[in-house]
């Protein structure tokens, strides 16, 4: 007996250590490689830091010239400018216009059509599985793959596109003398589009399969249930389906929303941001003028933006997510 | 699980559908795989043809529309050898390096999150806040790290190696290896490890020998996203390498500028960045379906 007791004291004090051990690995990378770099950037972006300033400033230093080296000889002035410069950046503005259009209408169209597969792989058929199967592939294809066979389809010339071939054909059938041809990568409205669809083709799967997942989970007698009420099968849908199903909803809403937010691959491969930056996402004006422009502290101040974006965004959907769960409980 | 199993044969109710409904269901199905699966067959296809039929087509079908040639796919492996092996190999050791990382940091955080009680007096955290701030990590936009990790990575001379490489992958997947091994350990009773330590086995030995092995389907799960991840990552990969380490996505982005478009070559690179994680994916389907909806359907 006393054995167990010392046993159980060595135990608990073995629990306080390993308590500590088992978390924190994830704490500490987490902190130096996200924590400590997103407050950094956030003071990055109240100077005017450049790609080499600080080398210049140190040479400034060994030569033993003080003047023009900047706060405390670091090759930077603190300045709020950058904060004043996003106000009158027609560029940034139409950004995080585009951002937002992905982000919303990617999201809306995901769903929609997720949802509406995702009922249809309810259903009992033959196959199911190897359907689920092949559902899984494009999520698993880079996303830069992804673009380049997004940009051979919506190539414009008939002879190198199957698609633009068979828009060509289907127009002709409609009765239009030359078919119907889409300027996808050229025309201001249309390259957004093609990017959209490239997005939507990769990540509709991703919804169908969660939702599918959710509607599995429903159990049968709640259905049985609303047939006996005497519904029908749209009542039972918009009724039963639906309203179960809406955390699930929020759920991949929001992880989609959240990483549509950070496109910027499609968008290299496909147009590099053109026609002129009809196309251009935030990250990749970001990346620019970090990478191409050296602009350090423009940079951070616009990922702040984009951050600040995305907080409101997830807050504002939270919010709605928690009222609207509570309005379908009463 | 079991109760859903019975209930399957009264859902194959199958005279109950009508003929007009069941032809719609596949009508449907039927085209969404279309869609899925023709742009992986035109790469295929892409990748031999000669140059003139992909531009004087379009040439669907081999042996009749064209005559295919391996002429690209020996130009990957001839001349291009040394290149598309090299980023072939940094892709695998960067995505396999951050991957057993996150898999042995995601289990363990998320066997303590799971297990003891956590309490951060100055946040005034406990368990759950502090798993709600580890995911929240997964949903900063990449772009605020740009600048502060091109600075920490020259300071560092990390940038264009391997360890930088699978730092950073590692930083992105161990909130969602958390997350999932958290939910995973959650459901694992703790009985058996009780049990151990009563033998006198140290929680050390008890989480090696008995939790993880129990958990194998959950460390799957996690390996495989991260390994997604890290092998399909664009933006990281193209800011922090400029020769050594460059990896897969980037060689092929980069394939507009070097040598002008060659959708031929391109496809065949693609192909050759995109079956491995097929495979892995199709082969371990039942562990990512499960990894998907493991934080989602519980909510």
């Amino acid at each position: 007996m006393p054995n167990s007791l010392t046993s159980s004291m060595s135990t608990v004090r073995e629990d306080k250590i390993m308590k500590r051990v088992f978390l924190s690995p994830a704490v500490i990378i987490l902190l130096t490689l996200s924590i400590f770099p997103l407050l950094w950037s956030l003071g990055i972006s109240f100077t005017d830091m450049q790609r080499g300033g600080s080398t210049i400033a140190r040479q400034a230093a060994a030569a033993g010239i003080t003047d023009g080296v900047g706060f405390l000889g670091l090759g930077f002035e603190l300045t709020s400018r950058n904060y004043e410069r996003l106000l009158g950046d027609g560029r940034l503005h139409s950004t995080v216009r585009n951002t937002m259009i992905y982000v919303f209408v990617g999201v809306t169209i995901q769903y929609l059509i997720g949802l509406g597969l995702a009922t249809v792989l309810n259903q009992p058929f033959r196959g199911r599985n190897i359907v689920r199967i092949i559902f899984l592939m494009p999520m698993m294809m880079t996303p830069v793959a992804a673009a380049y066979t997004g940009r051979m389809f919506f190539d414009s010339n008939p002879l190198r596109s199957p698609l633009a071939d068979f828009l060509r054909d289907f127009g002709k059938l409609l009765g239009l003398e030359r078919g119907i041809s889409v300027p996808w990568f050229t025309d201001i409205s249309w390259a957004p589009i093609a990017i959209l669809i490239i997005d939507a083709w990769q990540w509709i799967p991703f919804m169908t399969l969660i939702l599918l997942a959710g509607m599995q989970a429903i159990p049968e007698d709640i259905y049985e249930a609303a047939r006996v009420d005497g519904a029908n099968a749209l009542e039972i849908f918009m009724r039963v389906t639906v309203p179960i199903l809406l955390p699930i909803s929020m759920t991949v809403i929001l992880i989609r929303g959240l990483e549509i937010f950070k496109i910027i691959d499609v968008v290299v491969v496909t147009t590099g941001g053109g026609p002129g930056s009809a196309t251009e996402s935030l990250t990749l004006y970001i990346f620019e003028q970090a990478l191409s422009n050296g602009n350090y502290g423009y940079a951070s101040a616009i990922a702040y933006v984009l951050l600040i974006l995305v907080i409101i965004f997830a807050t504002l959907f939270l919010m709605a997510g928690r009222r609207l769960a509570g309005g379908g409980r009463e | 699980m079991m109760d859903r199993r019975k209930q399957l044969p009264i859902l194959h109710r199958k005279s109950r559908r009508p003929l007009w409904q069941s032809a719609l269901l596949y009508a449907i199905v039927i085209f969404w795989c279309f869609i899925v699966l023709f742009p992986f067959y035109w790469l295929a296809t892409t990748s031999v043809k000669r140059p003139i039929d992909v531009s004087r087509g379009p040439n669907y079908i081999p042996f009749i529309d064209f005559q295919p040639i391996p002429d690209h796919w020996e130009e990957m492996f001839g001349i291009q050898r040394e290149s598309t092996e090299r980023h072939f190999r940094n892709s695998l050791i960067s995505a396999a390096g951050s991957t057993i990382l996150s898999v042995i940091i995601g289990a363990m955080a998320g066997y303590g999150l799971s297990r003891f009680k956590y309490y951060w007096g100055r946040l005034g955290w406990d368990n759950d806040n502090i798993a709600f701030w580890i995911i929240s990590q997964r949903f900063l936009p990449p772009a605020i790290f740009i600048v502060p990790f091109v600075l920490l990575y020259n300071a560092f001379h990390l940038i264009d190696t391997y360890g930088g490489l699978i730092l950073a992958y590692t930083m992105f997947n161990i909130p969602f290896a958390v997350w999932i091994m958290r939910d995973f350990f959650n459901g694992l009773p703790v009985d058996l490890e009780e049990s151990a330590r009563v033998d006198g086995a140290t929680r050390w030995q008890a989480f090696m020998r008995i939790v993880l092995p129990l958990s194998a389907p959950g460390l799957v799960a996690v390996a495989i996203f991260s390994f997604i991840f890290a092998w399909n990552e664009y933006l990281f990969a193209l800011m922090l390498t400029n020769f050594n380490a460059i990896t897969m996505p980037v060689l092929i982005a980069g394939q507009n500028n070097t040598r002008g478009i060659e959708w031929w070559f391109i496809s065949a690179l693609t192909l050759m960045a995109v079956v491995p994680v097929i495979i892995i994916g199709l082969l371990l389907e039942r562990f990512i379906t499960r990894g998907l909806t493991a934080g989602a359907v519980k909510g």
